[in-house]
C-alpha cells in the first residue's frame, strides 16, 4: 500500500504535466455590463458553456418586479457544493451578456441564499471556484483551523 | 518513499504554481484557552499561513494547498500539511453528473511528534441526480488510506453515503441521509509469539526471525505478529431547513450512529486536539447528534452563523481511567455541548472573518472533563491568474 500511495501521487504529478488548454473566450465578463437582480428559480440544468471545459451549473430565474426571465450562468463545481431547488429566492449580482429576443443571460459573480453568500468571481469577473469542491464535506476552505 | 512522495508533493505545487488559473493566500490566527481539550487546560495562540491554487484544463481541475501552523507556547507541535490532486466532472445529462477527485496528503509534524506524520491518498466519487426541479439524489463513495511514521496507526477506510432531499414552496427542505463507513487499521496489536520448531538429533536451530531460547531436543523463536482491526458504523440522519424572508435561513438537524462491528483498538492516546486522534473519528464512537444554526445576512452583506451542537458519544474499545490512571471498568462516554458563531465579510479581492468556539465536554473520564473557548480571525486574499472566460 504505501507504494500504491506513492503511485497515485505520480500519476498527479505526470497528469499536471499535460499542455494546458486555452480557455475559449466566446462569452466573457464585462464588468460595465454588471447588473443584480432578485428572483425565484424556475429551472436548473447543467449545460456545456465554452468548448473543452465541464458544463455549467444554469439558473433560469424569474425577476421579482418584472417576472422577466433571465439565464444565470454559476459555474462547474457549484452543481456539487450547492443545492438549490425551483421556487428558492435568490439575489445575483452579475454581468449581463445578452439581452432582448437573444435572451437574458448573467454570468453570475455572487449568489445570495438562505441567508448565505457564495463568491464565484471577484470583482473584474475573474473565476474564483475552486477544484476539490465536489468534496466540500470534507474538505472546503480551510478558512480558521481544526479546533 | 515517504521522503519521495514528499518531493512529488513539492515538485507538484511548483509546476502547477507556473500554470495556475488562481491562488489565494490566507492567514489566521487563533487564540484558546484549551489547547489539548482536556481538564487540565493550557492556553495558546496559533497561527496559520495557507495557500490553495488550482489550473482548469478540459473537465478536469488540478489543486494544490499548503498550509504552515505555528504555535507560540507549544512550538515543538508546528506542523505543515501539503495537499495536492485533480478532479473530474462527468455529465450524464443536464440534470445529472458524475464527480470523481483524487488526492494525496502529506501531514508533517515537528521531530518531537512525528510518529503522527503521515502520507495519505483519497479517491471520491460523487453522483448527483435532479429527480425533479424540487428534489436531489446524492451518492457519495470515499476510499482513504493513510500511512503513518508509526505504522500502527495505518488504516484503510471506505465511506457510502446515499442523501435525498426535497423542498417545499414553504421554503422549507427536508433531507434525510445514510451513511456507511468501514475502517480497518491493519496492525493496531503487536504481540510476540513463541514458535516451536521440533528438531532431530541430527539437525539444530530452526528458520524464520527472531531469537532461539530453546535447546534440543526443540528450538524455540519469538517471533512478532501484528493483527488488524476493522470498525463498521453507520449512521441515519435527517435535517429540516427553512428559509425565513430571504436573507435569514433556520436549519434543525439529527443524527444517530450504530457500531456495527469491531471497536476501537487503541486503549487510550493522549488527546492532542490538533494531532490525529484515531481515537475520537468518525468511526470510533456511537451515539447522536443533534444541531441548529441560523445564518444571517447583515446590512454591509456581512453573513453570520449562529451555531448550536449538543452530542452524546460513546467509545467502544476505549475504557475510562480516573486522574491516577486506574481503569474504572466501565466504557468512555462523553456529552459535549458546542456554541459556534461566525461572521464573514467578502471584499472584491479578500474575504474576513471571526469566529467564536465554546465548547463543554462532559465525560466519565474526568479527563476529558473540559470547557474551552476557541477565538480566530482571519484573512483570505484571491490572485487571480487565469483567463477571466
Amino acid at each position: 500500500m504505501k507504494q500504491k500511495t506513492n503511485v497515485i501521487l505520480g500519476m498527479i504529478l505526470l497528469l499536471a504535466s499535460l499542455p494546458s488548454f486555452g480557455q475559449k473566450t466566446e462569452n466573457f465578463y464585462n464588468v460595465d455590463q454588471e447588473i443584480y437582480i432578485e428572483g425565484k428559480i424556475q429551472n436548473i440544468v447543467m449545460e456545456p458553456r465554452y468548448k473543452e471545459n465541464s458544463p455549467f451549473l444554469i439558473i433560469t430565474l424569474e425577476e421579482k418586479d418584472t417576472k422577466k426571465l433571465f439565464t444565470v450562468e454559476i459555474s462547474p463545481v457549484e452543481f456539487f457544493d450547492q443545492d438549490f431547488h425551483k421556487g428558492e429566492f435568490l439575489i445575483v449580482t452579475g454581468s449581463l451578456t445578452s439581452s432582448g429576443e437573444t435572451g437574458n443571460n448573467i454570468i453570475a459573480r455572487e449568489v445570495q441564499s438562505k441567508g448565505e453568500t457564495f463568491i464565484l468571481r471577484d470583482k473584474h469577473g475573474f473565476p474564483t471556484w475552486r477544484g476539490g469542491k465536489g468534496q466540500m464535506s470534507r474538505k472546503g476552505k480551510r478558512k480558521g483551523t481544526r479546533f | 518513499m515517504r521522503k519521495l512522495g514528499f518531493l512529488i508533493l513539492i515538485l507538484l505545487t511548483v509546476h502547477m504554481t507556473l500554470l495556475a488559473d488562481s491562488f489565494s493566500l490566507s492567514f489566521s490566527q487563533n487564540m484558546t484557552s484549551n489547547l489539548f481539550q482536556n481538564r487540565f487546560a493550557e492556553r495558546d495562540q496559533l497561527s496559520n499561513l495557507s495557500f490553495y491554487l488550482d489550473k482548469n484544463f478540459s473537465r478536469f481541475s488540478l489543486f494544490a494547498e499548503g498550509t504552515y501552523s505555528y504555535l507560540f507556547e507549544n512550538s515543538n507541535l508546528a506542523y505543515y500539511i501539503q495537499d495536492a490532486g485533480l478532479d473530474y466532472i462527468l455529465p450524464i445529462d443536464e440534470k445529472s453528473a458524475f464527480y470523481f477527485s483524487v488526492a494525496g496528503r502529506g501531514m508533517f509534524y515537528r521531530s518531537e511528534y512525528a510518529d503522527f506524520n503521515y502520507m495519505s491518498s483519497n479517491f471520491f466519487a460523487a453522483f448527483k441526480s435532479y429527480l425533479s426541479q424540487t428534489s436531489i439524489l446524492k451518492l457519495n463513495y470515499s476510499l482513504d488510506y493513510k500511512n503513518y511514521r508509526d505504522s500502527v496507526f495505518d488504516f484503510i477506510s471506505h465511506s457510502l453515503l446515499v442523501s435525498f432531499d426535497k423542498y417545499f414552496q414553504s421554503k422549507t427542505t427536508l433531507k434525510g441521509e445514510i451513511d456507511w463507513g468501514y475502517k480497518y487499521f491493519y496492525s493496531p496489536y503487536i504481540y510476540d509469539e513463541v514458535i516451536t520448531i521440533e528438531t532431530d538429533n541430527n539437525s539444530m536451530g530452526g528458520k524464520g526471525k527472531g531469537s532461539a531460547h530453546g535447546s534440543e531436543p526443540n528450538v524455540y523463536l519469538i517471533e512478532s505478529k501484528t493483527e488488524g482491526q476493522g470498525i463498521q458504523v453507520i449512521s441515519l440522519s435527517g435535517l429540516i431547513a427553512q428559509g425565513l424572508g430571504n436573507k435569514i435561513g433556520l436549519r434543525f438537524s439529527g443524527m444517530r450512529q450504530w457500531v456495527l462491528s469491531g471497536q476501537n483498538p487503541f486503549f487510550f492516546i493522549e488527546e492532542f486536539y490538533m494531532v490525529e486522534n484515531p481515537t475520537y473519528d468518525r468511526f470510533s464512537w456511537e451515539g447522536y447528534q443533534l444541531g441548529s444554526q441560523l445564518t444571517l445576512l447583515l446590512p454591509w452583506n456581512i453573513q453570520m452563523k449562529l451555531g448550536y451542537t449538543v452530542s452524546q458519544k460513546e467509545f467502544p474499545g476505549i475504557k475510562s481511567l480516573d486522574l491516577e490512571g486506574n481503569l474504572l471498568g466501565i466504557t468512555r462516554k462523553d456529552k459535549r455541548n458546542q456554541i459556534d458563531v461566525r461572521a464573514e465579510k467578502n471584499f472584491p479581492r479578500f474575504s474576513v472573518f471571526a469566529s467564536y468556539i465554546y465548547v463543554h465536554n462532559r465525560s466519565n473520564d474526568l479527563y476529558f472533563d473540559w470547557s474551552g473557548h476557541f477565538f480566530a480571525v482571519g484573512i483570505e486574499w484571491n490572485i487571480p491568474l487565469g483567463a477571466r472566460q
